[in-house]
């Protein structure tokens, strides 16, 4: 039970929380994340999150649906996330699998995602 | 009458059982040989012909099956050759270029398949990762019907690119394409639309400049298009 329990690093920097999803999700790993950030983005304040799954090569339908439960739940508490970095592979899963993630923003790399972010948060 | 004039019956019939023997296990040279002439010999000129017979159609269906085996050869090749046509002609029909920092433009001509949205999806959505451009304009102009199951597959590619993080834009929907996709009823509002390829360069190009400020370069071309 206790192998593999390792948590993924959330990264405060300025307003903004930086998640970077390096290895494989399981669906456990996913929720935990999720309870992860939202206590990180109530403890810190942050105004947005980023999440980047540019190394995850596959995404199931269940971390799908995590991922964009997760960004209505930070929206509903303040905070924007971006998810970036997505491969064309998992994309055509997602749409395949009828998981359009309609609330979530995306950016194609981390810079792009900062940017988005700032501007979201200025405005 | 009954009185039969062979000679050496035991002989010869022996003579035509080895023989006979020989030729069941292939031996079609052999024939039945007698230097007498009575009764028996009949049967024996019977039997040297038949197997006369059979060895001619043995080499008949022999080179049969040559040739046979040899058009089979051809029409692998051939079909070989058709998988690599139309793998080659995939690849062709889904040129994707970038025209401009940030805006790549995939122009589709010809009717479309499924198989071949799935591949111009997938070459879309990679060239898009490795170029890092954040608009992607669809033009289908040259295309002349699509029925529900293309009109599908261009709403997950740009779904898809949007979950990338890139902005697709279709343009060049002829009047015949909307009918249908109205007619299908498949909801193409969520999706950027515009009627041409000026128009969409001119959104790129507008969205491009509030990306990238301060690009002169930029102003000038838009300008110059909307002049």
């Amino acid at each position: 039970m206790l192998v593999n329990e390792r948590k993924i690093p959330i990264i405060k920097i300025r307003d903004f929380l930086i998640v970077s999803i390096q290895v494989d999700m399981h669906d456990r790993l996913a929720l935990q994340l999720q309870t992860q950030i939202l206590e990180e983005i109530a403890r810190t304040h942050a105004r947005g999150v980023l999440i980047d799954i540019s190394t995850l090569e596959m995404v199931d339908s269940f971390i799908g649906r995590v991922l964009s439960g997760m960004a209505s739940m930070a929206s509903i508490m303040d905070a924007a996330v971006v998810i970036v970095g997505m491969q064309p592979a998992v994309a055509i899963t997602l749409v395949e699998l009828g998981l359009e993630m309609p609330g979530v923003e995306t950016a194609l790399n981390m810079e792009l995602g900062m940017e988005m972010l700032e501007k979201r948060v200025n405005t | 009458m009954n009185e039969t004039n062979i000679t050496n019956a035991k002989q010869r019939i022996e003579h035509i059982e080895d023989i006979l023997s020989s030729v069941a296990a292939g031996d079609l040279d052999l024939r039945i040989e007698s230097e007498y002439e009575d009764d028996l010999t009949g049967i024996e000129e019977a039997i040297n012909l038949l197997i006369d017979d059979l060895t001619h159609e043995l080499k008949k269906s022999l080179k049969l099956k040559a040739e046979m085996e040899e058009k089979l050869l051809k029409i692998q090749e051939q079909q070989k050759t058709i998988l690599q046509q139309q793998e080659d002609l995939m690849e062709l029909s889904s040129p994707v270029s970038k025209v401009w920092e940030n805006i790549l433009i995939l122009p589709v001509i010809g009717t479309l398949d499924s198989q071949r949205t799935q591949v111009m999806m997938e070459n879309l959505l990679q060239k898009i990762v490795a170029t890092g451009c954040t608009t992607a304009i669809l033009d289908i102009t040259g295309v002349p019907t699509v029925d529900t199951q293309v009109a599908n597959h261009l709403l997950k590619t740009v779904t898809a690119a949007r979950l990338l993080g890139a902005e697709c834009i279709v343009s060049g929907i002829s009047p015949a394409i909307a009918q249908t996709i109205v007619h299908l009823g498949i909801n193409l509002s969520n999706i950027l639309t515009k009627a041409t390829l000026q128009d969409a360069m001119i959104y790129a190009l507008r969205k491009n400049e509030q990306l990238i400020n301060g690009k002169v370069v930029l102003n000038q071309a838009i300008n110059e298009e909307t002049i």
